[in-house]
């Protein structure tokens, strides 16, 4: 939940990148983390086994700057994606301000995909929220792999997949080449400060 | 396609799988092209390639293997428990003790045991969150199924003054209710109480209890009990689950349905006590003695439930770190 100091008007929100194991969500933070030197307010943490899975979580810290007369600081997180780390995601989850569902284009992982998904859906209840409430932007990523002609869905069959009751925003990307992921953030960030403006209405 | 054409069109993709940590996938495409292979026997170099392909399906099992046997909860360091704790010890203002409280819990839903119970150890010095420290140490042993521990811990504090009798019931109800349904028989002792004339006085009015052998101090609980105690009903099986936390729905005013979630302070059966902070005035409003809560979400850490409970008691506290703030009384109606 953002919190929101009147008296310093400053405002912090938190945006979690969820999805399957290896779709790319740790990939994407690296390359924000990369790009955006002045934005970011810290280190990227990682939280990760040796070498790649993320065991916890990664976390970024952004400052935006002030918006409507308010410093905006944003908390990056990443969730880990394997099966057995469902409690951890769930944790990490938790207060969720705005969300990128990180998609994978292989075939091989379109029901990963889709219980990944649903996987959201459900936690997110369980904090009493619903997906369908909580700014939410779709990345279809690793668009770059059809070029080594491996077999991927097509942008279409991933949205009418995960897209067509949310009808949420979506982006193609390759997160490895930088592809698509300005463009990500950039949506959720704009949703997510919306929300908020309505909710604590505080530009007025 | 032709069968060779096959092949090295799965061979490529089970190496890019495995470059990409799809380690599964990865072995799929290697049995498949394998399967071609034996099954065309004229391709060239083909009994060299199916060696090959198992000595790489070979590997993947042993990663796999790795994978799946980690521990879903390793210990990090100390750089990042300190992380785990600032970031997950929930938003909003509240005073050093219940963030530090909140800091201790979060590092122990990390699976960061021995971390959190360092913090929870010490946090056992500040009275306003001393039950809740008591009981997460004892629910940090039960996690890792030390329930000798948890049970040593509470014999413990029987002689630390620190701990008064109330608050050594309240944690005994609590551990006996988990060792009930854990199936572990362990008695608690009972602290043996300093007895004033006044309490002689009322006591000699009662039925005499039978006196048991006792070490200094200590006395089993089911021997011998003071009048008070008697009255108190332990949890029984399959009574209420441990509720760690409630989510109240807002009924009224600008933000009307928003849930706030509450950690509880104590529970007792299914009377359970929060702290408001009384910054939350759209919500104190809202919760005078009798009002009825609909559609609360009670928070386990085995389930979460959907249920209903009534205001029993609202109380604003006048002394102490969390003076202004209110303390509240539920009792829970239905799940």
């Amino acid at each position: 939940m953002a919190t929101f100091n009147f008296k310093k008007r400053e405002i912090e929100c938190k945006i979690v990148y969820y999805g399957p194991g290896r779709c790319g969500k740790t990939t994407n933070l690296e390359y924000i983390f990369k790009t955006y030197k002045k934005q970011i307010a810290g280190e990227m943490v990682s939280i990760d086994t040796e070498g790649d899975r993320t065991l916890f979580f990664d976390f970024l810290p952004m400052g935006l700057g002030k918006i409507k007369g308010c410093d905006v600081k944003v908390q990056l997180y990443t969730v880990p994606g394997q099966v057995q780390y469902s409690s951890t995601r769930k944790l990490v989850l938790k207060e969720v301000d705005g969300l990128v569902f990180v998609a994978d284009s292989l075939e091989v992982r379109r029901e990963k995909n889709m219980l990944s998904l649903k996987d959201l859906h459900e936690n997110l209840k369980s904090y009493g929220t619903s997906i369908f409430k909580v700014p939410l932007v779709m990345q279809y990523n690793k668009r770059d792999l059809e070029e080594e002609g491996i077999p991927l869905m097509p942008i279409e069959k991933m949205d009418h997949d995960l897209n067509r009751q949310l009808k949420a925003p979506y982006f193609s990307a390759s997160a490895i080449k930088g592809q698509g992921v300005p463009q990500t953030i950039t949506e959720c960030l704009k949703l997510t400060l919306l929300n908020l403006q309505k909710q604590l209405k505080w530009a007025k | 396609m032709d069968p060779k054409d096959q092949v090295i069109s799965l061979l490529k993709e089970a190496d890019l799988y495995q470059q990409q940590g799809l380690l599964n996938e990865a072995k799929e495409r290697y049995k498949k092209a394998t399967k071609i292979l034996k099954a065309n026997t004229g391709i060239k170099n083909g009994q060299e390639l199916i060696a090959s392909i198992v000595k790489k399906v070979v590997d993947l099992n042993q990663k796999i293997n790795q994978i799946n046997k980690a521990t879903s909860k390793p210990t990090v360091s100390n750089k990042k428990q300190d992380l785990i704790k600032q970031l997950f010890a929930g938003a909003g203002e509240k005073d050093d003790a219940s963030n530090r409280l909140e800091g201790a819990i979060a590092l122990a839903k990390f699976g960061q045991f021995d971390r959190a119970l360092e913090e929870f150890e010490r946090l056992l010095d500040v009275e306003a969150v001393r039950v809740a420290a008591a009981k997460n140490i004892a629910r940090c042993h039960l996690e890792v199924n030390a329930l000798e521990d948890a049970a040593s811990c509470f014999d413990r504090w029987v002689g630390d003054d620190r701990f008064t009798s109330a608050q050594l019931d309240k944690i005994r109800f609590f551990l006996k209710g988990r060792f009930n349904k854990l199936g572990f028989d362990r008695e608690l002792y009972q602290r043996e109480e300093t007895v004033s004339d006044e309490d002689i006085q009322a006591l000699e009015m009662e039925p005499a209890v039978t006196e048991s052998s006792q070490d200094a101090g200590h006395v089993p609980l089911t021997n011998t009990q003071p009048a008070a105690l008697e009255d108190m009903e332990l949890p029984e099986e399959d009574e209420f689950l441990d509720i760690n936390s409630v989510g109240i729905q807002l009924r009224s005013g600008s933000q009307k349905g928003r849930m706030i979630e509450f950690d509880v302070s104590f529970q007792t059966g299914n009377s359970i006590n929060l702290i408001i902070s009384s910054k939350e005035s759209a919500l104190l409003n809202e919760l005078e003695k009798g009002t009825e809560l609909k559609d609360m979400q009670f928070f386990s850490p085995i389930a979460i439930l959907n249920g209903s409970g009534v205001v029993t008691a609202k109380t604003q506290i006048k002394s102490g770190p969390k003076e202004g703030d209110y303390s509240l009384d539920i009792t829970i109606l239905t799940t």
